[in-house]
């Protein structure tokens, strides 16, 4: 178990849930703010590990679902999210004795974390993707079985959505469905689970990974090293065999930003300027979905791709990549649990309209050696 | 049509007091002043030299323009602030994030921590989420009363949806607290509580000062004998009235950059460039588009406080005309130190101990200031050297400027020009226009009038249709701010459209530009 009790490490944890949200999630600036109040008014995050619950410990992740215009105006209510976890535990019938987030990049990875802290919750160092999506299906939790539903949605005026559905995919749409009834901007509990679910079923140290990625960079920084590295050098110790490498280091040529039905569609063109064609591609769809040089693909869903401001380091999501900015993108492998082949069916890169198998990033880079 | 009236130009900085005297397109007289601490004097000064050197009689003026830095330095170094209230209409919405949570705890020494949350509020489509909670309202104005603070600042959920909930609220305040002196979230932001809040906040707590620095120097130019109209300059370069400056000081935070970026697009006739103001400790480029300055996309800080005020996109390198030098060749270092306004006793030229990159320029021939002898013992290689990384330094500053690789023209500006020699990488040409030292005064005196829009507009009724009535609310917003009906263009449109929802509203950015109306320029 660890806490989190000071700003720097919540603005760490902030930065490093956008590397993680491989360009989606949205901004977790709201959260970091919450967080940081909670700890201004004296108390602090606990976060655990996943093996620190006992198998029949009661497990839920909560979630904010919404409108990234919104959310920046409706903010977070802490009457909300007391009452939702109030409405949850009376639903249940049973106390819950840990939060979890469902998508630990970008936004939500904070909200577990705000309620947790303000209520003395623990959160588990976890999460059921490891990264962002775009849908309430697309986690390791569904895919082993467990039910998003039963799960309770709340607006902040006391509007109150009971969801059981029969399959976790149709839950995604009902759920939007109801917060586009409630003024776009909810927040349910999902995937009650127990606590030997959870230890089979996790993403595993995720939230510690947030908050070691974020400090890697402000610390590189801070001693004017490359932050690139330092990050690079975190994200290759030897975690379940994960791997990272450098992809691409260059300037923005070309954004292309789109809306169709909801969702955020777009292809960045990226430049080393050796070249009159722009030799580094990433299609993206709400997250960053695959990225290729030359044409031949270098990271590809679920794999995490990260672009980074190529000064500071400062992790971008897609809706802040713009023309002229100079990047340097990280390609990074998934936890081992992401790559399943039953994982693959709910989150591969078919799953987003891409025809092509799924390929590990390191098998990618000893394919072809990347120059840069 | 009678012959245009002189306009004076100031320029109100931490250090100078700049003023130019325009007549038409021409500068016929500048001159720079120190700064004083009550700003009026400096202003004085500055304006009678040059009324004194174009020969012209103070009521001869057609109009005033002053740009000045006064409100942004006083924010940053936390002086002359006055303790404000926060009144967030919100409820049963927000509460998790109280106002100036993340707030830098020197500002909330100084500006307090008050703060209220009451009921009210709108969703993102212009629906009432809650009515608002009058009774809470009166009792917060109460309580503000009783603690003896006059600056409010009210924000309300989707206020640039629905700014009449605010005026209902700051209604309701000053029934109670008649002396209130309260900022709208709505007039000084965009979409973003947090941020739009923040900045009605900054701007609350400036009041007073404004109050004292308008009154300071729209006086001062009455003791000189000016009748003419005072307009003060905004960040995006355009004009507000007096009236309006001291209310809202917080749109002339950055008027500095914004005057100096369009002045050297006056003086040099250039509507598409970077401008590039090369001082003494550091270089700051800013992009000029279509004779305005681009401004920044994402949320600034202003003295540790992020709001969503839309400043000119300036970067600023730390290599100027002070810039230590260190290191033999090929490994010489610049900076990122620099002598700053110590040049004149520490630069090598001035008999200093010191190699600065003036000095490098000197003895490469490139500037005549100061004792050549003293900087004859410097190698070429370490000349050559120099030079070389100045160079590539600032190119990869255009680079990261630029918005497309086509080479771009470069305006300098400011004392520093002196380091650069060879022609620039990207660059199509380099302009070093005369007055390029007084260029934020001619900024000043160049100003124009705008109209902004920033809101969600529902598309059902069709794209085109939705974008029309944008661009009248801000054509109508440029008229009411005095602009000559038929001189006004819309010089920005940007849509965004809401992600994640399924849902028809855009948020729908729009401003309009215009001639001011009285000026006969």
């Amino acid at each position: 178990m660890f806490s989190i009790t000071n700003d720097i490490d919540v603005q760490d944890m902030a930065r490093g849930a956008v590397l993680l949200g491989s360009g989606g999630g949205g901004d977790p600036y709201v959260g970091e703010l919450y967080l940081r109040n909670q700890l201004a008014e004296g108390r602090s995050a606990k976060i655990i590990k996943a093996s620190e619950l006992p198998d029949d410990a009661f497990v839920l992740s909560i979630a904010g679902v919404g409108a990234p215009t919104v959310i920046v105006e409706h903010l977070v209510s802490t009457n909300t999210l007391l009452r939702l976890l109030e409405a949850s535990e009376s639903f249940y019938g049973r106390r819950i004795d840990a939060l979890i987030s469902a998508e630990i990049g970008g936004v939500n990875s904070m909200f577990p974390l705000a309620l947790g802290t303000r209520a003395g919750l623990p959160v588990v160092d976890g999460d059921g993707m490891g990264r962002a999506f775009p849908h309430l299906e697309m986690t390791t939790f569904g895919v082993y079985g467990c039910g998003a539903t039963p799960s309770i949605l709340m607006d902040d005026s006391g509007n109150v959505a009971h969801v059981r559905t029969t399959a976790n995919r149709i839950a995604e749409d009902v759920v939007r469905s109801v917060c586009a009834a409630l003024g776009s901007m909810i927040f349910g509990s999902f995937y009650p689970m127990s606590g030997r679910q959870v230890k089979q079923l996790a993403v595993h140290d995720t939230v510690s990974h947030t908050l070691e990625i974020g400090r890697r960079i402000r610390q590189a920084r801070e001693s004017q090293a490359d932050p690139v590295a330092g990050v690079l050098e975190f994200l290759n110790a030897p975690h379940e065999g994960r791997h990272a490498r450098e992809l691409f280091n260059g300037r923005i040529v070309d954004v292309l930003h789109e809306t169709r039905d909801g969702w955020h569609w777009g292809r960045v063109l990226i430049s080393s300027g050796a070249s009159e064609e722009p030799e580094f591609r990433i299609e993206i769809q709400n997250e960053y979905l695959v990225a290729r040089n030359r044409g031949r693909t270098v990271t590809i869903v679920p794999d995490l791709i990260a672009v980074l401001d190529a000064e500071s380091a400062e992790p971008l999501t897609a809706e802040m990549l713009a023309y002229g900015q100079r990047v340097r993108v990280i390609g990074y492998s998934a936890a081992p649990i992401m790559r399943r082949p039953e994982c693959l069916k709910v989150f591969g890169p078919r799953l987003f309209g891409i025809d092509e198998d799924f390929r590990p990033v390191e098998d990618l880079s000893a394919e072809e050696p990347v120059r840069a | 049509m009678s012959a245009p009236r002189p306009v004076l130009g100031v320029d109100v900085g931490g250090t100078n007091t700049d003023a130019v005297i325009m007549i038409g397109e021409e500068v016929v007289a500048a001159a720079k002043r120190t700064t004083t601490p009550d700003v009026g004097d400096g202003l004085i000064a500055a304006a009678q030299a040059v009324l004194g050197t174009a020969g012209i009689a103070p009521d001869a003026l057609g109009t005033v323009m002053i740009g000045t830095t006064q409100f942004i330095n006083a924010f940053v170094q936390r002086r002359d602030l006055t303790a404000v209230a926060a009144v967030r209409v919100s409820l049963p919405k927000a509460d998790g994030i109280p106002p100036m949570v993340g707030w830098p705890a020197d500002l909330i020494e100084v500006v307090g921590r008050h703060s209220y949350m009451v009921g009210g509020g709108s969703f993102y489509d212009g629906r009432d989420y809650a009515p608002l909670d009058t009774a809470g309202l009166e009792q917060a104005a109460a309580d503000i009363r009783a603690r003896g603070i006059r600056s409010i600042a009210v924000t309300s959920n989707f206020a640039p949806v629905r700014p009449d909930i605010e005026q209902k609220a700051a209604q309701i305040i000053a029934s109670v607290h008649p002396d209130a002196d309260i900022t709208l979230s709505s007039e000084v932001g965009g979409l973003g509580l947090i941020d739009r809040e923040n900045a009605a906040l900054i701007n609350a707590s400036l009041r007073n000062l404004s109050r004292k620095v308008v009154t300071s120097l729209r006086d001062a130019l009455g003791r000189v004998g000016v009748k003419a109209p005072i307009y003060f300059s905004q960040n995006d370069g355009t004009l507000v009235s007096t009236e309006y400056a001291t209310r809202f000081p917080i749109v002339t935070c950055s008027a500095g950059p914004t005057n100096s970026i369009r002045g050297a697009a006056f003086l040099t006739g250039i509507q598409d460039a970077i401008v590039m103001d090369i001082g003494g400790t550091t270089t700051d480029l800013g992009f000029l588009v279509r004779g305005f300055p681009r401004e920044t996309a994402t949320a600034h800080l202003i003295g540790g406080v992020r709001t969503n005020f839309r400043m000119p996109d300036v970067l600023s390198i730390a290599l100027g005309g002070g810039t230590l030098v260190r290191g033999a060749p090929p490994a010489v270092r610049l900076g990122p130190d620099s002598v700053g306004y110590e040049l004149d006793r520490r630069a090598l030229v001035f008999g200093g101990k010191e190699l600065t990159t003036t000095d490098v320029a000197v003895r490469a021939g490139q500037a005549a200031i100061g004792d050549p002898a003293r900087v004859r013992a410097v190698p070429d290689a370490m000349v050559q050297s120099v030079l070389d990384r100045i160079h590539t330094r600032i190119e990869d500053a255009i680079d990261q400027m630029k918005t497309s690789s086509k080479p771009v023209p470069v305006i300098l500006v400011g004392g520093g020009h002196i380091l650069l020699s060879r022609s620039l990488r990207g660059t199509s040409q380099v302009h070093r226009p005369k007055h390029a030292d007084v260029a934020n005064a001619v900024g000043a005196a160049i100003s124009m009038v705008s109209g902004r829009v920033d809101r969600l507009f529902d598309f059902a009724i069709g794209r085109e249709k939705a974008l029309e009535q944008a661009r009248e609310e801000a054509l109508a917003a440029a008229l009411a701010a005095g602009a000559e009906p038929g001189s006004v263009d819309i010089v920005e449109l940007t849509e965004l459209p809401m992600t994640h929802m399924r849902t028809t509203a855009v948020q729908v950015k729009v401003r309009a530009v215009g001639r001011l109306a009285s000026g006969e320029r």
